[in-house]
This record gives C-alpha cells, structure tokens and sequence, in this order.
C-alpha cells in the first residue's frame, strides 16, 4: 500500500472545478466506461454522449396525469407556458405529449400551441389502433406514441396475443401512421422485462428496416419504456433489466439511431432518476420524465431533476431558466397538489438545516450546507430550522424568510419577541424534544403578526 | 415627560417582564449582569419599553443599552423629541 502523505496548503482547495458554487457541482468522469455485452468488450465514451443533442422530454400531461385528478385545461396551458420557459430557446425541454380522447384533451393542445413557443414541441399518445391517427390528424401533431407492449407478460396476458401476432400489429399500426404523415414513436412497454434477443430486437430491427421506406422525418422512434422501473444502471447487471445493456443492443444491434431513442422510467425502486441519467449515458438522446416525476404509481423520472443533470453533466445553464423550478412548484401548491416538504430541489425544507452547529456553519459560510447557490439558482436562500438553540436572531430570520421581506421590510427581532418567547417556553415550560416545524411557527405568524400574515397570502393568491 | 416618570415605566417594564421587584433598582445596574436578563428577555426589555411609552427605538441601538440609567437616558431622547 502506498503509504498517503498529508499535504498541507495555504488557502483551503475547494475543488472548484466540479464544486463552482453558482452551479450546481458539475458530473466528470475520469474516463471511459465499459460494459461486457456477450463476448464482446464495448466501450462508452461519456465525452461522446455529451456531444450528443441529449434532450429531456415530458409527459406531464400524459403519464403524469395518470396519477392524479385531471388538471383543467388553464392548468395545463399555464404549466405547459411555464415549462417551455424552464427549458429556454434551446429546446432543453425538447417534447411533450398531451392526450388527445377528450375535448378538453383538444382543446388544451389548442391553446398550447397558440403561446406560440418553439419548444416543448407537442407530441400525442394514441391506444395502437388504426382509428386512432384520424384525432392526431386533426389536431396537426406530427409525432404520436403508441402503445408497443414488449413483454409476454403483456402481451400474452393483457393483450391476449402471442408475440407473432403482436408483431404484426405493432407494424401495421406503423404503417399506419406513416400513411397518415405521422412520426410513430413506439412504446415499447415493459422492456425490462421483455425477451429481448427474441422478441424485442426483432421488433426493432424490422421496425428501423421499414424506417428506411419512409421520409427522415417520419423514421420510427423507440422509447424504452420500464414500466415497472425493474432497469438497473450498474456496470455488469443482465438482461433485461440492464440499462447500458439494453440501450446498446438497440442503437448497436437494433440500428436506432441516438435520436430516436428515448427512456422512460418509473420509481417503484427508487432508481428512476439515476436510471434514466444512465440511459443518457448510454446512448439515449431523450429522458422521458414528468414534472415533480408525478407519474402512475411511484412516478416518473423528475423533470426537474433531469434539468439539474443536464446542467451538471453540461457545466453551464445552457437557456435554462431555474427559477422557473420554483414558480412551477409554487404554482402546483397553489392548486392543491402536495410536495414533501424534504423533496430535493423544491421542498419546503430541501435547503433547511435543523442541526444547531449546521446552523452556525450556514451563518460562517453558506457553502459549508448549501448544495449550491440556491438563492441565485432558485430564489431560495438557505434556512435554519428552530429550536431553543436557535435564539432571537434565528427566528427573526425565519420569519422575514418565510414572509418574503427584504432590505428595509425586514422585521427587527423587537417585533418578533412574541413568536420568540412561544419557541422558547415549547423548550422551558413544556419540555419539548423536537424542532419547531414550519407549520408551528406560521401559525404563530399568524396569531402574533396578523397584519403581516394578511399581506403574505393575499401575496401568495395573487401570485 | 421628567426622567422620574420614565424611571417609574422602565421599572414597570423590568418587573414585568424579568418578573422582579424593581423598587430597589438602581441605574448602575445592568440587564445582563445584575438582573439576569436572558437574551430573548433583552428583545422583550425593548419590545415592553416601546409599547410603555408608545415609542419605536432603533433596534441595534437599543440592544446595545446595557444598564438601566443607559435605557433611561435612551427613552428620554425619544418621548422629549
């Protein structure tokens, strides 16, 4: 063993290069990866797939909605307005698909293509059936996914189909779309627990081989679907479930092209986000993901998420507008759908330290517990939680946080000293254990400075 | 308004808020030291003495007064302006 010598410095290395702390760190890799597939050795350059027009794509609208009570149709345009601005002109946010069965499905399609935005574009999700491209038609979408179930589990027991006939089918609703003018994008459900050698990479290569018949434009698209989010990132897992395997059989051996393959995932193992990371790595241009990754059951890979990778892996915001996070997120709130309070990136705690001595180091230099310039990126400076530990100034803090007010708007602790005695008599007089929770002291906001609270929410409603 | 009448308040604020008989308070004595006022109970001393003589004290220089002769002098600058 190579014995370590302590190297002493001058000034403190903070490793700027990946920690620059008005972004968030940035991902560097040392070096290829490699993945024994078969008998073969297969090298993937990281540097090669950033070269790549790696894109995040949405379905929001579309899984997303699966999972919940439909949003109204204001809802959608609004977030749908939102997003293309989260994305910026460079079309980070490259897709995103609506329904197309309801009229109020049309009708938001409608109105969102009347914003005008270049990006997201708007694609659809049909059943496949032939009937089906007549709605997508109408509503002038060139681009539709359709429903490609590649596992026996579907289709032998959900589809009541063996595979030659769901073969046929997939290809004849294909054929479909392309006699229509639409781009089919083929869901291929299940993935991670398909035969692949015999079924999946047939399907592809006949898919891609009929490709070659219609225009560039209109070339069929796969988007790998693990539907019961079974794919696995690790270097060396097998078939079916491993990404890099996975995605290298179908750009290598299945011939798709980078830029019509995509991932979607789900979270049923809490690996949706790294999962889809790994697909961009991979050979994936597209991460399928939803905003908050609200998706069937466990979700989908988190929007946001996919956009603070993007940056990492980049190094640069590339049009993306942060803060645009938050607004989307403030904006869900305030129609009713809850986000955990400790949900990365956007939780009412995500950036909250509790610990007394966390607090002291927040207070020295915000770097020590702060993942990134969070007030710059997001509009949110870091917080401290309250205890009896936390004193006047803690909570004074707090709440001209939580208030929103700035400069000379700011409380002086004299006008606080009310919630401060509450925080402490939790502690002296009643024994408390526990930290004060946001809910606590926004109540006593709310009883000690009511003025104050009144212009908070008429804020928040108009906001 | 004499500096006997603001004595009188500050004591009122003392009592009240440290929980003290202040009749025998002297102006020498300080918050802290003397009548062990946590630091919570300083913001308090402040808060009290704005509302006993309906007055608004810059903060920082407020909790910078240590002693109640210095309270005293610091309230009267406020009610005689």
């Amino acid at each position: 063993m190579k014995t370590a010598d302590l190297i002493e410095v001058d000034e403190p290395n903070l490793l700027d290069e990946q920690f620059d702390y008005s972004l968030p760190p940035r991902i560097l890799f040392d070096g290829p990866l490699y993945e024994e597939i078969g008998d073969r050795i297969v090298r993937f350059d990281p540097e090669e797939a950033l070269a790549r027009d790696l894109v995040i794509t949405d379905t929001t609208f579309r899984d997303g909605q699966q999972a919940r009570p439909p949003y109204t149709v204001e809802q959608q345009v609004r977030l749908f307005d939102m997003m293309a601005r989260l994305g910026g002109p460079n079309g980070v946010i490259r897709q995103t698909e609506f329904f197309l069965y309801t009229k109020n499905d049309r009708r938001t399609l409608e109105e969102c293509r009347a914003l005008g935005h270049r990006f997201p574009e708007i694609t659809s999700w049909i059943r496949a059936d032939k009937g089906d491209f007549r709605l997508v038609r109408e509503a002038g979408v060139r681009e539709t996914g359709m429903l490609t179930p590649s596992s026996d589990y579907h289709i032998f027991y959900k589809l009541k189909k063996d595979r030659r006939k769901a073969f046929n089918d997939y290809l004849e609703v294909v054929e479909a779309a392309w006699e229509a003018g639409i781009r089919p994008r083929c869901h291929l459900e299940d993935v991670t627990r398909a035969d692949v050698e015999g079924y999946v990479l047939p399907f592809v290569q006949e898919l891609m081989r009929r490709s070659e018949q219609a225009p560039p434009e209109l070339h069929a698209k796969i988007r790998l679907c693990d539907t019961m989010g079974f794919g696995i990132s690790y270097p060396g897992a097998g078939l079916p479930r491993s990404i890099p395997k996975l995605v290298y059989l179908m750009t290598n051996d299945g011939g798709v092209p980078h830029d019509c393959l995509e991932w979607h995932g789900h979270n049923d193992f809490h690996k949706v986000h790294v999962n889809g990371a790994t697909a961009w790595l991979y050979g994936c241009n597209a991460l399928n993901t939803t905003l908050f990754g609200f998706g069937e059951r466990t979700g989908n890979p988190p929007l946001e998420g996919a956009i603070l990778e993007y940056i990492g892996l980049h190094g640069g915001l590339c049009g993306i507008d942060t803060m645009m996070i938050q607004e989307m997120a403030d904006y869900m709130r305030s129609i009713g759908v809850d986000i955990a309070p400790n949900y990365p990136f956007v939780g009412r705690d995500f950036n909250t330290t509790r610990a007394g001595i966390h607090a002291g180091g927040l207070r020295s230099d915000e770097r020590i517990y702060n993942i990134f310039d969070t007030t710059a990126l997001f509009g949110r400076p870091p917080r401290v939680a309250i205890t009896d530990k936390t004193g006047v100034d803690g909570v004074a803090l707090w709440v001209n946080e939580f208030l929103g007010l700035k400069g000379n708007d700011r409380l002086s602790k004299i006008r606080v000293h009310k919630i401060a005695r509450w925080v402490l008599d939790q502690y002296e007089v009643h024994g408390r254990m526990s930290a004060i929770t946001d809910e606590e002291l926004e109540e006593q906001v709310k009883i000690n400075l009511p003025d104050r609270y009144a212009t908070y929410q008429a804020g928040r409603k108009a906001g | 308004m004499d500096r006997e009448e603001i004595k009188a308040g500050v004591c009122r604020v003392i009592s009240g808020v440290l929980g003290i008989d202040a009749t025998g308070v002297s102006e020498a004595q300080s918050f802290t030291a003397d009548l062990g006022a946590e630091s919570v109970q300083s913001v308090e001393l402040m808060a009290g003495f704005e509302e006993e003589f309906e007055i608004e004290m810059d903060e920082d220089e407020a909790l910078s007064v240590q002693t109640v002769g210095g309270a005293i002098d610091f309230i009267a600058k406020y009610v005689n302006s």
